[in-house]
Parts: structure tokens; C-alpha cells; sequence
């Protein structure tokens, strides 16, 4: 009994699917009723083959009219993978009936190859029904003329998001100047963008310019002060630009630095020295940008 | 003793020399540091200011510290060069005697010089004095008289024109400094000058200070200290810059209120003002101590070295004492280094 039991199983492992060429077929179609002439109707194919087995697409209806009132508008085909298609069938309508009346999408038949061996899958027929448009009289009425164009539709009211739009677009306008006032984008900001310069000036400068970074800096300072700034003017300075007093101990520095830098023989420039300028130079450009 | 070493006891024995002037003379530090720096530099200085203000005192101050001998002769419109160098009398015998004057009595021990109200004097007297200021030697008696060490001050009155004669501009030149004493500003110093006797009795007060005799010293120190103190290139090029700035400010950027810029000059500095003006600034780097210049300290003597060298056009020459400050200022704030 045992075995018998084994056996069925295994006979039920090597089911038929295992050889069936189409693992997986399926017709997707809208609903079969309320169209009237002149529709568009879209059918979708899915299907899933075995490997080895491709689709022959020569076999595929070809685009326009298939009979006297139904037309093949497009049809596509796309492949997930080798084994996985999608077809896309859109057929159009040209059929005015008298009464409500059924009709039907004719079958075909996809060919399917596996080497030279030839395959086919029916796609079945479908059924649908068709509606007429008006009665078959047309009346005259009081109403006015009744074959007429349709009344136009209503028109949305775009004035709330017209006018939320305008606000969008000046508040990004007014975020965007403010941004590059931060940054002292503006062209005639300059005096905003003095240590931003000089950044960019020292952070490229290696042992052997010094004085490049030094002239960079103090030209910085002369053009804040609006005339050359020597370190014992550094009250004034700061009298007319007070956030910078909180480098006073960095300003000493660089002053005397630069001092004995360009006045006093057999000064040696260490890398330390550029680090300090450096920091200094972020920590103005800081104050500059305002976020210190 | 090392050359360091000299110069660095020296130096100490410059400012216990500022000091005790300090102390005599109150509320005059800026006349006082940049007194010294001419002494130091041996340059011939040339003050103004108001009568009674004390000139004469910080002078006589000066002399005493620095020892070597005083001479002051006063300028007025009868003086004649010949007084300056001799004088006749009859002697006890009755026969004409000639003895030497002022310049000449002391020989080459005299080191200090005072002229007051050289304005007064004709431009005779100031003539002769040109010689004995550049040369340090007056010819007389068919012979020169050498005076190695003789330093000139020299007292000019503002508050008074008539019956004065304007330094020539060559006269003028070969002052190393004008230096203009004004009265102390605060209210202690104004309150002891009026009411602590000690500032009363100017002969006492002079003599509280030590008697100098470092004045023969102070030709060589001076040769020294210009040697060993260095200009940078970037210090020369800033210096530079001051020079022509002084003839062409409107090149520069400075203005002036309701001045054309272009009209203002007549002359600029001269290469011996420059010279006074880098052998002062050397004293002054010394004095603070350093081996080497720095515009500060150009800085700190370019008004008193250039304020007599530059010459206003005659049609600005009214509102000099207005426009000189305001210029030197300019130059100064204009001219960047480095």
C-alpha cells in the first residue's frame, strides 16, 4: 500500500504541466457590455512558456481591419524575460446597431516554436455588447436642434492654484536670494564675499606661497576697512565691523605673522603656520556668512 | 662686549633716559619718545608750540641727561651771524679783546644747541647755521671748528608773526623732526603743573636729573644701531610708495576736503628728509626692541619727519596748518603695506 502511495506521487510530480508548452495563459478583457461605436477596446494576453519555446510573432494579427466594423489598432508585444510575454491588443469599433446586439472578437491562434517543432495556443473569442448611440428617429423638439455638439464642459476654477503658484514661486525667489546673499552670490554684495575669496585663495596654497595667502588676507581687511588696516587700527576696525572682534587673538596673530613674515630676516614658514591661516580665513568666512 | 649687548644696554640706558624726562616734563610722552628717537638717530629737531608750554624745560632736561655742555642763544630780528661766533670787548686793560661765542666757546664738548624763537633771527643766522647743522663745523678765525656732537634744537613761536622771518625751506630741511608740544590734555597733569611746587622752580627740577655723559657715545651707537637694523624689501617698497605718495598724494587715493588733489603740491619730501625718516624709524624699531623695520614704525615718525618737507602750493599755503595733518594722515591710511 506503501508503495502504491509512493507511486501516485510520484506520478503526480510528473504531471502534465511539466511538458505543457504554455505553463501559464491568460486573456485579460474589460467588461463585455456599454460600448457603443466607436470605442476602443484593450485585450491583454499573458502567457508563460517553457524554456525553449519562444513566441513566433509572424503569427500575431497584423494591424488594421480585421472585418467589415472592427479594426486592430496596435498591438504590442513585450517580454519580461525569455520565458514571460505580454501582448496588448487595442481594437477599435466602427459599428452603429439599431438595438443593443452582441458581437464578438474573433479568435486566432499564437504559434509557438520549439526548434523546429511548431506549437499553437488558441486565443479564445470573446463576446460583447454593443449599444446604439441615439434612437432610431431623430426627433425634432423644442429643445433645439437634436443632433448637436455636446455643451462644453465647465471650466475648473484655476484662481486658488494660480495664486498658490505665485506664492510658491516668490517664496523660492525670496529663499533663493537669501541663500545667495548667504553665500554672497550677489554681484554687488561684494564686500560679502571678501573672505570667501580669500578661502578659496589659501586652501590652495602650499609652504612656498605664504605670501600669497598673506596678501590674500590682508587685502581682505584693507578692502572691509575701506583703506589699509595696520594691527594698531584694529580698534577702529572693530568699532565698524564689531563680529570680528571675537578674533582678536587670531587677528594678533596674523598681524605679527605677517609682521615678521615680510619685515624680518630668515623667517620660516611651517606647515602649521598655513593650517592657522587657514582656520582663521573659515572662521571670518564664518562671521561673514552671518553663522557665527 | 658683543655687539647685542651693547646695543641692548644702550637701549636700556635710552628709556631710563625717556623716563626721567617722562618725569620732568608732564603729559609730553609722544614730544618726549620722539625727542630721544632724534637724539638717538642725531638729527636736529625743531619745535613749536605755544609760549610756555615747555619747550625750554624739556630741552634743558634733555641737556642734562645727556650731559657734554648747553648752549641756548636766543633769535631776535639785531641778531647778526658774527654773535653766533664772537664777541668784543674791552677788557680790563682797556684794550679790545675778542672771545669766542656761543657756537665756539665750548669746542667740540658742546652738544646741545638750543635756538630760541629762530624765527626771529634773520636769514643771515640761519645761513650760518645750515653749516654747523649738516657739517657739525663752523669756519672762523680762518679755521674750522669741528663740533662732532653738537645737536640742534631749535624753538619756533607760532602765536606771533610779526617782526619773523620764515625758514627758508633749505633751513628747514636739515631739521630731521618738527615736533609740536602741545599742553598736557588731562586734567591730573594740568593740576600738578599748576599746583605742585616741584614744577615751579625750573632750575631745581632740572636738577633732580642725573648728569649725563653718554653724549660722546652717542655718534658711534647711532653709526651702530643704522648698520644692525635690517630693511626687508617689502619695506623698502613701502617706504618707496610713502615718498612718491608725498609728491603725487592724488596718485595714491588721498583727498582732501575741497582741495584739487592735482594743484596741492609744490614739493615733496626730499631724499634727505626720506633718509632722516628711515634713520629715525630704525631708533624707534630699536627702541621696541627688534633687529628689523616695520611700517609701524615708519609709521610712528613720518608726521614729525615730513610734516616742514612738503610744500603747500601758495594758494593752500593759508590753510597749511589745516591741510598738512589731514595729508600725512591720508598718505598713511592710503598707502597699504604689505
Amino acid at each position: 500500500m506503501r508503495i502504491l502511495f509512493v507511486l501516485f506521487l510520484f506520478v503526480l510530480g510528473c504531471s502534465s504541466s511539466v511538458d505543457e508548452p504554455i505553463r501559464y495563459f491568460k486573456v485579460e478583457t474589460p467588461r463585455p457590455f456599454g460600448y457603443v461605436n466607436g470605442d476602443e477596446i484593450s485585450q491583454r494576453i499573458l502567457f508563460e512558456t517553457r524554456p525553449g519555446i519562444s513566441l513566433e510573432r509572424a503569427s500575431l494579427p497584423g494591424k488594421g481591419p480585421l472585418n467589415r466594423w472592427l479594426n486592430l489598432n496596435d498591438i504590442r508585444v513585450s517580454q519580461a524575460d525569455d520565458q514571460h510575454y505580454q501582448i496588448d491588443l487595442r481594437y477599435q469599433i466602427f459599428y452603429a446597431p439599431l438595438e443593443v446586439k452582441a458581437l464578438t472578437l474573433p479568435s486566432f491562434e499564437l504559434q509557438l516554436n520549439q526548434g523546429e517543432q511548431r506549437l499553437s495556443q488558441t486565443v479564445p473569442a470573446w463576446t460583447f455588447t454593443l449599444s446604439p448611440l441615439r434612437e432610431l428617429v431623430v426627433r425634432q423638439t423644442e429643445q433645439g436642434e437634436y443632433m448637436r455638439p455636446d455643451s462644453l464642459p465647465p471650466l475648473l476654477n484655476t484662481r486658488p492654484a494660480l495664486y498658490g503658484l505665485l506664492a510658491s514661486v516668490l517664496i523660492a525667489l525670496a529663499l533663493a536670494v537669501a541663500l545667495a546673499w548667504q553665500y554672497g552670490y550677489l554681484a554687488f554684495n561684494g564686500r560679502r564675499r571678501l573672505f570667501k575669496k580669500a578661502l578659496r585663495t589659501v586652501s590652495g596654497i602650499s609652504k612656498s606661497d605664504m605670501a600669497t595667502g598673506l596678501q590674500a588676507l590682508h587685502h581682505c581687511l584693507n578692502t572691509l576697512n575701506g583703506q589699509p588696516l595696520f594691527v594698531h587700527q584694529l580698534a577702529d576696525f572693530y568699532q565698524r565691523h564689531p563680529h570680528y572682534q571675537s578674533l582678536h587673538a587670531q587677528w594678533l596673530w596674523f598681524f605679527n605673522y605677517s609682521n615678521r613674515f615680510y619685515f624680518s630676516p630668515g623667517m620660516t614658514v611651517v606647515s602649521g603656520d598655513i593650517q592657522q591661516l587657514k582656520t582663521l580665513c573659515q572662521l571670518a568666512r564664518s562671521i561673514e556668512r552671518g553663522s557665527r | 662686549m658683543s655687539l647685542d649687548r651693547h646695543l641692548s644696554d644702550s637701549r636700556d640706558h635710552a628709556l631710563a633716559f625717556e623716563q626721567q624726562i617722562n618725569l620732568t616734563v608732564l603729559g609730553l610722552g609722544a614730544a618726549v619718545r620722539h625727542i630721544v628717537i632724534a637724539v638717538y638717530a642725531r638729527g636736529h629737531v625743531l619745535l613749536e608750540g605755544a609760549v610756555g608750554v615747555g619747550k625750554t624745560t624739556l630741552l634743558r632736561a634733555v641737556a642734562q641727561g645727556l650731559g657734554g655742555d648747553f648752549q641756548r642763544i636766543e633769535g631776535t630780528i639785531d641778531l647778526m651771524p658774527a654773535d653766533l661766533l664772537y664777541y668784543t670787548y674791552l677788557a680790563n686793560d682797556g684794550r679790545p679783546a675778542v672771545e669766542p661765542g656761543p657756537l665756539l666757546k665750548h669746542g667740540d664738548t658742546l652738544a646741545t644747541f638750543f635756538f630760541n624763537e629762530i624765527n626771529r633771527a634773520r636769514p643771515q643766522v640761519h645761513a650760518l647755521l645750515l653749516r654747523a647743522m649738516a657739517e657739525r663745523s663752523i669756519h672762523a678765525f680762518n679755521r674750522d671748528y669741528a663740533l662732532p656732537h653738537i645737536q640742534v634744537f631749535a624753538d619756533r613761536n607760532r602765536v606771533e608773526k610779526e617782526e619773523t622771518f620764515e625758514l627758508p625751506a633749505a633751513a628747514k630741511d636739515r631739521f630731521m623732526m618738527e615736533i609740536n608740544i602741545t599742553m598736557p590734555s588731562d586734567n591730573a597733569s594740568l593740576e600738578q603743573l599748576m599746583f605742585n611746587p616741584r614744577f615751579h622752580d625750573t632750575d631745581a627740577l632740572i636738577a633732580e636729573i642725573a648728569p649725563g655723559t653718554r653724549y660722546y657715545e652717542l655718534n658711534s651707537l647711532a653709526h651702530t644701531l643704522q648698520q644692525q637694523i635690517q630693511a626687508s624689501p617689502k619695506l623698502r617698497d613701502y617706504a618707496l610708495t610713502l615718498w612718491k605718495a608725498s609728491h603725487q598724494p592724488q596718485h595714491y587715493g588721498v583727498q582732501l576736503s575741497d582741495v584739487d588733489m592735482s594743484q596741492l603740491m609744490l614739493a615733496g619730501a626730499s631724499p634727505r628728509g626720506m633718509s632722516y625718516l628711515i634713520r629715525a624709524a630704525k631708533v624707534s624699531a630699536w627702541l621696541a626692541q627688534r633687529d628689523y623695520l616695520l611700517p609701524e614704525d615708519i609709521q610712528a615718525v613720518f608726521a614729525v619727519c615730513m610734516s616742514h618737507r612738503l610744500f603747500l602750493n601758495p594758494m593752500y599755503a593759508y590753510r597749511k596748518d589745516q591741510l598738512l595733518p589731514e595729508l600725512m594722515n591720508g598718505i598713511l591710511q592710503q598707502v597699504a603695506a604689505p
